[in-house]
């Protein structure tokens, strides 16, 4: 069990990280057709299973592994042509570890924390591998040997380290609010409520510093609108022009672990991380029968909803419809389980340690629903704005967030002085 | 010669702060978004093999087909304006005499290379007695090999027309 305990949260991380790939490559290709009024990838299946396009990234993943491993000849340092791909992987899928997915559990007078990597230091170490997923940039730009790429290397560089100053200005001001450098001290203080009914949330309490960090964590991550690192009407792909194959992958991967990690910490610091609303951890100890009796409530509400739903939209065909009566036994069975569970649950009463390994479970999934609607925003912004041009990106930057942040953190000085919070 | 100023826009400060007009922006796409999720009927997507379109008209220039008298022997008297108007030679017509006493003339062979068809219609405008027409509605054309997509003149004949019309249209 305390290896378990120990173990559960790295393997959290990859969960969260790894798997969460496909998902959003397919949300990205699904939401952009669904927005531009078209249906996107559907047609991928096994055996008449298609789930909506989710065999879709496997057929991807696929292609990109059985691809053949080209190295351009006019690469010179091959070393640092591969280096490159895995340094800007791992530096965002490291920024990963610090995000806490639940609060401390508390199991036979041990103390657990549900992050990967338990340091108080958190936001330093983001920080710091954000910072280091530049050079990955640099380096695959520089060793390509390719004019396009250093130019994508070079837009990508002075767009990270410009607003890397307006986004660390902008948690400094969240780090005088929490008055913590610990994620999960800030998630502590999300879980209050302000005037007795608005949950304490960063967004709600630093609206200002919320904008601030939301638009630099798109820069950070060479998102779109802030994609001009590989724009391609103008430098081919950017950096990864010369890249192809799985060193290929590893930049698209590492592209949207860093969406992923920077959701996860929007959510972490403004949306109150893993809290669910009006319900903190102390809250859920106390009332955890009523929240197992309106858990078994909602399921079966939402799985009706998903199959009524499903039955409307997919069933076009006699395969289709298949496969729907399919998923939709699948859920059913699903959900009688659940239910039979929670029910079992209820009836036979919890001891506290079940007690709070419930209340982490639950805090999980209220952290994996926040960072999917997040991620989810990502998507949504990338297929609504036109990229902005190079000069208006730095402009932005420097002459708008810049002074914006440095006011919102004397605003927020003041009143911490004044309240003497 | 009046001037007509026209109104700049972006200079109040709502407009500067940029958020009115992201927020709006996201709102046009999220409506989108919602209104293709809860009903995919709005899509204009027909997913098509399973889906056949349904917005063919009657003046669509199909593959063609060749017309039958009252009495369901050919129409076509082998005068070969249709493969003289034809611009991409795609039509190979021999003749030879009708001896049943409806007409004098007929074609013993009426082939027509689809690979070399462009579509354009004027055999159909060229022809004296409405006996080619191209209303069969059929826009797949597929096949295994190339002499395949050569029609002769029985599968000509038992093509059918889609609309029911009895004047061509085109």
């Amino acid at each position: 069990m305390h290896i378990f305990m120990v173990i559960f949260p790295i393997f959290l991380t990859i969960l969260f990280t790894l798997t969460t790939i496909p998902m959003l490559v397919w949300m990205e290709r699904r939401v952009a057709a669904l927005i531009q009024d078209r249906l996107g990838p559907n047609r991928c299946n096994i055996k008449g299973i298609r789930l909506g396009g989710l065999i879709q990234p496997i057929a991807d993943m696929l292609k990109l592994l059985f691809k053949e491993e080209f190295y351009p000849k006019h690469v010179k340092h091959k070393f640092y042509y591969i280096l490159a791909p895995a340094i800007v992987f791992a530096s965002s899928f490291l920024s990963f570890m610090v995000i806490p997915y639940a609060d401390d559990v508390h199991l036979n007078g041990f103390t657990y924390h549900i992050q990967a990597l338990p340091i108080e230091v958190g936001i330093l170490w983001v920080f710091a591998l954000a910072g280091l997923g530049v050079y990955g940039i640099i380096i695959a730009g520089w060793a390509s040997h390719n004019k396009y790429a250093i130019l994508g290397a070079l837009r990508a560089s002075s767009q990270m380290v410009s607003y890397e100053i307006a986004m660390g200005l902008a948690i400094v001001s969240m780090v005088i609010t929490y008055n913590s450098i610990s994620l999960n001290d800030m998630v502590h203080v999300q879980g209050q409520l302000l005037f007795g009914f608005i949950p304490a949330w960063g967004v709600v309490l630093q609206p200002l510093a919320a904008v601030i960090f939301i638009v630099t964590a798109f820069a950070e991550t060479n998102r779109a609108p802030f994609d001009a690192a590989e724009g391609e009407s103008e430098i081919v792909a950017g950096y990864h022009t010369e890249y192809s194959a799985m060193k290929f992958a590893l930049f698209f991967m590492g592209e949207y672990i860093a969406m992923s990690a920077a959701s996860a910490l929007i959510v972490t610091l403004f949306f109150g991380g893993y809290q669910i609303p009006w319900f903190n951890t102390q809250t859920m100890h106390e009332h955890i029968y009523l929240i197992i009796f309106l858990l078994m409530f909602f399921v079966p509400l939402t799985a009706l909803a998903f199959i009524s739903w499903m039955k409307f939209n997919n069933s076009c065909s006699p395969e289709r419809q298949r496969e729907t009566h399919y998923v939709s036994m699948l859920i059913t069975v699903f959900v009688i389980i659940l239910e039979s569970f929670l029910f079992y649950l209820l009836a036979s009463g919890m001891n506290p340690e079940q007690n709070s390994i419930f209340v982490m479970v639950l805090q999980i999934a209220s952290f994996a629903i926040k960072m999917l609607m997040m991620n989810f925003v990502f998507v949504w912004i990338r297929w609504t704005f036109p990229r902005f041009r190079y000069d208006q990106t730095q402009h932005l930057g420097w002459r708008i967030l810049l002074p914006l942040s440095l006011f919102n953190i004397f605003i927020t000085a003041i009143v911490v002085v004044v309240a003497g919070v | 010669m009046g001037v007509k100023t026209v109104p700049r826009h972006g200079n109040s400060f709502k407009d500067k702060t940029y958020l009115w007009a992201v927020f709006s922006g996201m709102r046009t796409t999220l409506k989108k978004f919602t209104r293709n999720l809860s009903d995919t009927n709005c899509i204009p997507t027909c997913e098509y093999p399973e889906a056949q379109p349904d917005d063919i008209t009657d003046r669509y220039r199909g593959m063609h087909r060749l017309t039958h008298r009252d009495d369901d022997s050919v129409r076509c008297v082998a005068c070969f304006m249709c493969a003289t108007a034809c611009p991409a030679d795609c039509i190979f017509i021999e003749a030879e005499e009708r001896l049943d006493g409806i007409d004098e003339k007929q074609p013993s062979r009426f082939d027509i290379d689809l690979l070399e068809c462009i579509f354009c219609g004027y055999c159909v405008e060229a022809c004296p007695c409405d006996a080619i027409r191209m209303d069969t509605g059929i826009f797949s054309i597929v096949a295994k090999e190339r002499k395949d997509f050569i029609l002769n003149k029985e599968q000509l004949l038992s093509n059918k027309g889609a609309f029911g019309k009895e004047n061509s249209l085109a």
